[in-house]
């Protein structure tokens, strides 16, 4: 294999391997990017088992073929070369990746050991809206679980409809949905689980660019094609809790609260809670709100707000993590929090929001 | 014992007798109730209860730190009086135990004897009061010491038996909590007994790999013995397969069964265990083990869960597998009295695939 391809352009799409391949090293080869050279472009492969991407860059292919390097190595030495022509090329002796007077030589792994991925048949593909999805992910991935044992909260649930598509993400104390009505081009409904760090690298697909995406959903296998790109996920096998169930209907009492205030006012509030349940108080009265913290160690504090609120008087608490999780990533000047009760599902929405329905559950705490 | 630290509290402190008290941490910290008097079990405290809740259930609660260093030596105090009686001591707490006393140093006859002198000699020793059980077997004595508290003494004899049975709800079998004894309810299983004529394999469905456990129970049949030391660790079984499993689902079936087969072995010995350990051998033998720790427990749905989140870490089905191994490690024998979490969950319905 021999060829010779753009610095930024390899940089750009190494870049977006840096977060797929395997970093625990369990099996060497999943730390390597699969480069494969044919015609006038070369074909990328990076995969950690669970979630993989596919993505190409145009080349000068003087000697096709296929090889691999380690994904991390060959991002920082492509990062620190000038702004020119990279050329690789494979001989007897190993791989040399050299650009102006740079030369290198690097250790490759079998092309052979590299693992072999599905492909998308085409079959039952499903249109995305770019914008939207980018939305749904960037308003649910904050609240999918780390390393819950119930494996099925380590992702987030995907539901397409003929005319809708809901992610919805749960930690089991709060829960994120974003609905968006499309028509996706499908018939039947589907519902999938999306491991977390799908999300994310689909985060990172989505940021720059347009179109529409891809979407089909294999019998293990998810894929996203964004733009020239495909990301391969295996889907999480599991029953995702039956969220609507949670989702209440009965909140009677709302409030509507400027968004920009609020946020700040649980900030700085929340500097004075208590440091491991990080809960804040909203005292809620008629024309305003006091949200208070007290901290054994350090004090207390509170802020009050003025809202339009003419119902009984009550204190709710809630963890403020989990009200500015849903703070930073809303656009709308005004949102809302509707309540039941101090013990019951709180939920917030932004208001007059734009081409998406947003809901965010919140369960209160006991202080 | 009877409401053990509590009542340790109580001797060593008069003001604190005839008053409700309650031993644990703070109300506004968080605090758990660890032991409460029999003076505040009449408000409805009791022991794992949020201290906060104790307080609006008893406001005149008496509120006393633990000590436990205190309430250990009482106890190597009372164990050292069973131990003179008998060496067959089971441990099941600090305050509580099985002693085999078929044999006894005093050379009594009766069980309800012996029973009724070590009642004697502990008062005289600690000043505290005990509530004993006597009965042909491990599982019937447990019930039994629990029936007349405190400074209780029943006696289930052999003949007795059945009619005791008769009248037991399902709750009062081990491995049957609250969630489990709910199930059963609703598959019109209400007594103890009717565990008895339930098709087995329609048990096995609500309860697992317990159920033929459970119905020998019911049926009052308990032939565990009163084992002295808790020698074991960790319990587990490991399997080498006639022939490499390449099969996700397969692997994933044996991984489970074997997860229940741990389970149902802390059900039979009264523990707990904080970690839960699955291996892996490849077929090329590079062997590997995967780790999860938590809150202690016995549940089998729960330790079925994290076995198979543990596999789902390893490269088994990827990579042929030889040998699979389910173990659980850290092993007590109570729950310790955890601070309750003010950050309660969704109300999901997590029968489901959880």
């Amino acid at each position: 294999m021999e060829l010779v391809v753009r610095k930024n352009e390899l940089l750009r799409e190494l870049q977006l391997f840096q977060g797929i391949v395997e970093r625990k090293n369990t099996i060497p080869i999943l730390a390597n990017v699969l480069i494969e050279a044919k015609g006038d472009e070369i074909r990328m492969l990076a995969t950690d088992l669970e979630v993989a991407l596919r993505s190409r860059c145009a080349a000068t292919v003087a000697k096709s073929g296929s090889l691999t390097l380690p994904a991390k190595k060959l991002f920082e030495i492509v990062k620190a070369l000038p702004e020119t022509d990279v050329r690789i090329e494979e001989d007897k002796n190993g791989v040399k990746v050299a650009a102006d007077r740079f030369d290198s030589r690097m250790q490759t792994l079998p092309r052979e050991d590299f693992p072999t991925l599905p492909d998308a048949t085409g079959k039952g593909r499903a249109s995305l809206p770019r914008n939207a999805l980018k939305e749904m992910v960037a308003k649910t991935q904050f609240a999918i679980t780390g390393e819950d044992t119930r494996y099925f909260l380590n992702g987030a649930k995907f539901v397409l409809k003929p005319d809708s598509l809901t992610l919805v993400a749960t930690d089991g104390h709060r829960l994120a949905l974003v609905e968006v009505k499309h028509e996706v081009g499908i018939t039947e409904e589907r519902g999938v689980i999306l491991p977390k760090k799908t999300l994310l690298e689909l985060g990172k697909l989505l940021a720059e660019g347009e179109g529409d995406i891809m979407f089909e959903a294999g019998e293990n296998h998810l894929f996203f094609e964004v733009g020239s790109r495909m990301l391969i996920s295996r889907m999480i096998d599991g029953q995702f809790p039956a969220y609507e169930r949670v989702i209440p209907k009965g909140n009677d009492k709302d409030i509507e609260f400027e968004r920009e205030r609020l946020t700040n006012a649980v900030k700085r509030v929340a500097l004075l809670s208590n440091e491991r349940s990080r809960a804040v108080k909203f005292e809620i009265e008629k024309g305003k709100v006091e949200v208070t913290s007290s901290s054994s160690e350090f004090g207390e504090a509170r802020e009050q707000l003025p809202v339009d609120y003419a119902g009984t008087a009550m204190t709710i608490s809630f963890n403020a993590q989990y009200v500015l999780d849903f703070l930073n990533v809303v656009e709308t000047d005004i949102v809302s929090l509707s309540l039941k009760d101090e013990v019951s599902q709180a939920v917030m929405k932004p208001v007059g929001a734009q081409g998406y329905d947003y809901t965010y559950v919140i369960m209160p705490m006991r202080i | 014992m009877d409401a053990f630290y509590a009542s340790v509290e109580q001797r060593d402190n008069p003001s604190l007798r005839g008053l409700p008290v309650a031993v644990g941490g703070d109300a506004d910290k968080r605090g758990v109730v660890a032991a409460a008097s029999y003076e505040a079990r009449t408000f409805g405290v009791r022991s794992a209860l949020s201290m906060a809740k104790a307080v609006r259930l008893c406001p005149s609660l008496v509120i006393v730190r633990p000590d436990f260093a205190k309430y250990k030596a009482v106890s190597q105090q009372v164990f050292e009086l069973f131990r003179s009686v008998t060496p067959l001591v089971e441990p099941l707490s600090l305050d509580e135990a099985y002693l085999d006393v078929t044999e006894n140093a005093w050379g009594e006859r009766l069980g309800m004897t012996v029973a009724r002198r070590l009642k004697d000699a502990i008062r005289e020793a600690t000043g505290l009061t005990a509530s004993a059980g006597v009965a042909p077997n491990k599982f019937l004595a447990k019930i039994a010491s629990g029936w007349q508290k405190p400074d209780g003494l029943t006696v289930i004899a052999p003949e007795r038996m059945e009619s005791f049975l008769q009248g037991l709800p399902v709750d009062a079998l081990w491995g049957v909590g609250p969630v489990t004894a709910r199930k059963l309810r609703a598959r019109g299983i209400e007594k103890l007994v009717d565990v008895r004529t339930t098709d087995l394999d329609g048990l096995r469905e609500t309860v697992g790999s317990l159920a033929a456990w459970l119905q020998q129970l019911a049926n009052g049949i308990d032939d565990r013995p009163v084992v002295s030391e808790h020698e074991a660790k960790s319990s587990g079984s490991e399997n080498t397969f006639a022939r490499d499993l390449t099969d996700r689902d397969e692997i994933r079936r044996e991984v489970e069964a074997m997860a229940c087969d741990a389970a149902a072995w802390l059900v039979k010995r009264e523990l707990y265990a904080r970690t839960v350990t699955i291996k892996v051998r490849y077929h090329d033998f590079t062997t590997i083990t995967r780790s999860h720790s938590e809150e202690p427990t016995r549940e089998e749905d729960n330790i079925v869960r994290r076995a198979v989140m543990l596999l789902d870490k390893t490269e088994a089905g990827a990579r042929a597998v030889r040998l699979l191994g389910v173990s659980v490690h850290n092993l007590c024998t109570e729950l310790s009295p955890v601070e309750i979490d003010p950050q309660p969950t969704l109300p999901f319905e997590m029968s489901e695939g959880a």
